[in-house]
């Protein structure tokens, strides 16, 4: 008789996927388990001994995975694994040997699980083989909960989406009997302006859904009989959630399942049907409302008052799990309508719009706000591109545009985009330019790469039009993207210079920290992915801004897997929303814009996101090690 | 008590028609071959909970077992049985091992236990810390119950570890202090399952740092341990 103690089930549960697994499962997982020991140096696993015979989980101490060049993009390059994780799931999977040479990292006890019991138990357990297949994607759908639970405690009121589905609930659901025809159900559907049709039992029991979308499948296409009962043609698998079930419940089920309707039951009997509708409108009544604020605003006032909306509503929608590219999207887009705004009203106070150069100047967001990358506590970058109008020189249109830029740059510093310390700014009069002194000032960098331009080119090549005429920044674009992709020597320099920001992934502990117990987020987190998507896509002529969208762009040119860019920008989507948490924090805690940073101490997050943050560091050193080898460093 | 110096005066004790074929089939099992090395065997890991500390007076309440096999911790070749006792032990001792007075009085008839501990370990060498007390506590349960002297390979990793690490003996004594050094966690002291879970990881540990100095045979083991215990009474008699 075994007795497996109820600790080891403890232990294994505290750690993902395991902690999603049926009890059940996890038994059936362990009673296969061994438990081996590897003193420090020891090989756990390598290359010479063929096809991966064992799936194995740390328990105690550390493994190490040495780098093998010949192979620096595959995907077990370089990991340290601690406690509680798994390897070499890609190996198993694939049914191949490992890549790399597995050695303990300090005196280390495995559990370990034969590859046919693997097998198995990938059938078994639906976590388990979602965890195995999508590693880095299914943490962060797990961190994502992990968060909503935390701020759902401590927000505050008025978060829409964390409202009972009992208070969104609009009406009596329509429901008929099981036996109504289709033609009945169809006519009634219609009559109430409906899209969807609950059939309920004697008791209200709710039995089968029809929806509109069903109506073409399995109605129009196969022609059926429509007198015969709407039972038989109804999805009788249902989906239903309590009435105190919170609406980002609903909103998940949804977007997992890929429904449009949650049913709402209470006592088993239907009180109601929330639908995809139901909660956009939740959504879109905060989102609409800053927006035509600003649009319409006339005072500064009235911008600061837009500009505090759009933080708290970051703030709502870190509390939903908002997916990070929506939120740092939905971040851009609110800030450069701010920006425009207060462009629009700085240009007609100072009469601008009246001269001739009202069509022929285009305000240019540079840095993160040009990759649509901003935080909550993102410096202005940006710039001003000018055509010469008849009859003026440059330096005479710099005369009158300066101080218009001094005014914009600073009512934006009072609406909470602190001045560029660098001094990026419109205001400077080396950053107010013509056309042609872009493109001179840009060739100088190019050709005579200093650490300077090296430095200018990180922020400066990242602009994008944000108000005014935008043909002259793609123009200034597509001729940057000319010189730039013939420009080998700078390419290469660009990259070695991207080498610099390693992510701060250690060889003893999980992480590297400077001497305050800090990692910078921003310089070795963020960096990596910013850099070398820059500079894939100065490469390939990819003309996008956005660190994602050169990242996709340029992959399809450079035949990079369409999987490993995903999981790529899975890891710098992560490491960009802890930033915003960390501001979010931060600005909790009182704290003012400049005093926000980018520095987190690892030790203060939480067990899954320490993981997480530790598998999206791995990601940027396989970016960086595929950059290595695009560029022979 | 009395039962026990009944069994020294030859009492036997009185086993079902069916408990005396079990207990033959055991008998009947060869001894395990010990010249071997341990990385191709089977060793079984024991812990014990007891009434108390005192070997004469106090009963065995729980015997905890895992099997080492070809070194490593196979988790489902493990055993944990609660004995039936005639009357639940002291309150402070239920606080000690977690074993509450009701689970003691429910568990499994002694003899059964036994046996299902014997079938269990069939004849494959045994492993503890601090042999001597898991020893005689089942020594004399068997005595008392089975109504024979059980005579059993065992090898006390107490003995083991210093022996091995000579450099620490001094600084480390106890189970705690030698898992404390290797840094092998035990979320449930006192229980005899988990004791015996660490103390296998030990013996992996042991197993690991043998190697190094070519010990890899299970006798060989015996033999280190014999001599550590003959260099203790040395050094007794050094400080006497």
């Amino acid at each position: 008789m075994s007795a497996i103690h109820s600790t080891q089930l403890v232990f294994l549960a505290a750690h993902a996927p395991f902690d999603r697994m049926e009890p059940a499962h996890l038994l059936w997982m362990l009673e296969r388990m061994r438990l081996a020991y590897y003193a420090q140096g020891e090989v756990v696993v390598s290359p010479e001994q063929g096809a991966v015979e064992h799936f194995m989980v740390i328990k105690q101490g550390m493994v190490q995975a040495e780098q093998n060049l010949a192979n620096a993009v595959e995907e077990d390059t370089w990991l340290e694994l601690g406690e509680g994780e798994c390897f070499p799931l890609g190996a198993l999977l694939a049914q191949r040997p490992v890549a790399s040479f597995y050695r303990a990292g300090k005196d280390t006890f495995c559990y370990e699980l034969p590859v046919a019991d693997f097998q198995t138990l990938l059938g078994l357990s639906a976590p388990f083989r979602d965890y195995c297949t999508r590693r880095i994607a299914n943490l962060l759908e797990h961190s994502k909960q992990v968060i909503q639970a935390k701020y759902t405690q401590s927000s505050s009121e008025q978060q829409s989406l964390t409202s009972p589905l009992s208070a969104i609930i609009r009406r009596a659901p329509i429901i008929c009997s099981p036996q109504t025809s289709v033609r009945e159900v169809l006519e009634r559907m219609h009559a109430s302006r409906v899209g969807s049709m609950v059939a309920v039992d004697d008791a209200g029991r709710p039995l089968g859904i029809l929806t509109l979308p069903d109506v073409l499948v399995r109605i129009a296409l196969p022609q059926i009989d429509m007198a015969q009962p709407v039972i038989g043609i109804m999805t009788t698998q249902l989906t239903a959630l309590p009435p105190h079930a919170l609406a980002y419940e609903a909103a998940l089920t949804m977007a997992k399942e890929g429904f449009r309707h949650v049913l709402v039951v209470e006592n088993e009997r239907l009180v109601g049907l929330v639908t995809e509708k139901d909660l956009f409108a939740l959504q879109r009544v905060g989102l609409g409302q800053i927006g035509s604020t600003i649009r319409h605003a006339q005072q500064l006032e009235e911008l600061q008052l837009a500009a505090a909306d759009i933080r708290s509503m970051a703030h709502n929608m870190l509390a939903q799990g908002v997916a990070a590219e929506q939120l740092t999207q939905f971040i851009s887009t609110f800030n450069d309508l701010l920006t425009v705004r207060v462009i629009e009203l700085e240009y007609s106070a100072s009469g601008l719009l009246a001269t001739p150069l009202a069509d022929s100047l285009c305000w240019m967001a540079l840095g993160s706000e040009g990759r649509f990358e901003q935080t909550l506590n993102t410096d202005q970058d940006n710039a001003l591109i000018f055509t010469v109008p008849e009859g003026m020189t440059a330096a005479r249109v710099r005369e009158l545009l300066l101080p218009v830029a001094k005014r914009i740059n600073d009512t934006l510093a009072l609406c909470g985009f602190p001045l560029c310390r660098g001094k990026v700014m419109a205001s400077n009069p080396q950053w107010c330019l013509s056309l042609e002194e872009w493109k001179s000032t840009f060739t100088a960098w190019i050709t005579n790469s200093s650490q300077v331009s090296l430095l200018h080119s990180s922020i400066f090549f990242d602009f994008r039009a944000l108000h005014g005429n935008k043909t002259l920044a793609d123009e200034l674009r597509e001729w940057l993207l000319n010189i730039a992709s013939d420009n080998g020597r700078f390419l290469h320099q660009l990259a070695e210079d991207a080498m610099n920001f390693k992510p701060p992934l250690g060889v003893v502990r999980d992480f590297v920290v400077g001497k305050e117990k800090k990692l910078d987020l921003k310089l070795n987190g963020i960096a990596p992915f910013v850099n070398v998507a820059r500079i894939f896509s100065l490469a390939t002529g990819v003309p996008q801004t956005s660190t994602l969208q050169r990242l996709r762009a340029s992959s399809v040119k450079m035949n990079i897997p369409a999987a490993e860019i995903e999981a790529w920008i899975d890891a710098f989507l992560f490491i960009q929303v802890l930033r915003l948490r960390h501001h979010d924090e931060g600005k909790a805690k009182g704290l003012g814009d400049e005093e926000l940073d980018n520095l987190i101490d690892p030790e203060e997050l939480n067990e899954l996101d320490r993981r997480i943050l530790k598998e999206a560091f791995r990601q940027a050193r396989k970016l960086q090690a595929r950059l290595e080898l695009e560029y022979r460093l | 008590m009395r039962q026990w110096l009944a069994n020294l005066f030859g009492n036997k004790p009185e086993l079902t028609e069916q408990q005396r074929l079990r207990l033959d089939a055991w008998g009947k099992i060869p001894p395990a071959p010990l010249a071997v090395p341990v990385n191709e065997m089977r060793c079984v890991v024991v812990d014990v909970e007891t009434s108390g500390l005192n070997m004469l007076k106090d009963r065995l309440i729980s015997i905890g077992a895992i099997a080492v096999v070809n070194g490593q911790i196979a988790l489902a070749d493990s055993f944990y049985i609660v004995l039936q006792q005639p009357v639940a032990s002291h309150k402070e001792n239920i606080l000690l091992h977690g074993i509450g007075g009701s689970a003691q009085t429910e568990g499994i008839p002694a003899i059964d236990a036994l046996l299902n501990f014997l079938e269990y370990l069939g004849k494959d060498p045994l492993v503890a810390f601090h042999v001597i007390f898991d020893q005689t506590m089942i020594r004399n349960a068997i005595s008392q119950y089975l109504g024979f002297a059980f005579k059993h390979p065992w090898l006390d990793m107490a003995y083991i570890m210093p022996a091995i690490n000579p450099g620490l003996a001094d600084r480390l004594r106890t189970l705690d202090d030698w898992n404390g050094h290797f840094d092998i966690r035990n979320d449930a002291r006192h229980n005899a399952s988990a004791d015996a879970m660490v103390t296998a990881q030990l013996f992996q540990v042991a197993l690991a740092q043998a190697r190094k100095r070519t010990i890899f045979n299970f006798s060989e083991f015996m033999d280190l341990e014999k001599s550590q215990r003959w260099l203790n009474s040395q050094s007794s008699y050094k400080m006497h």
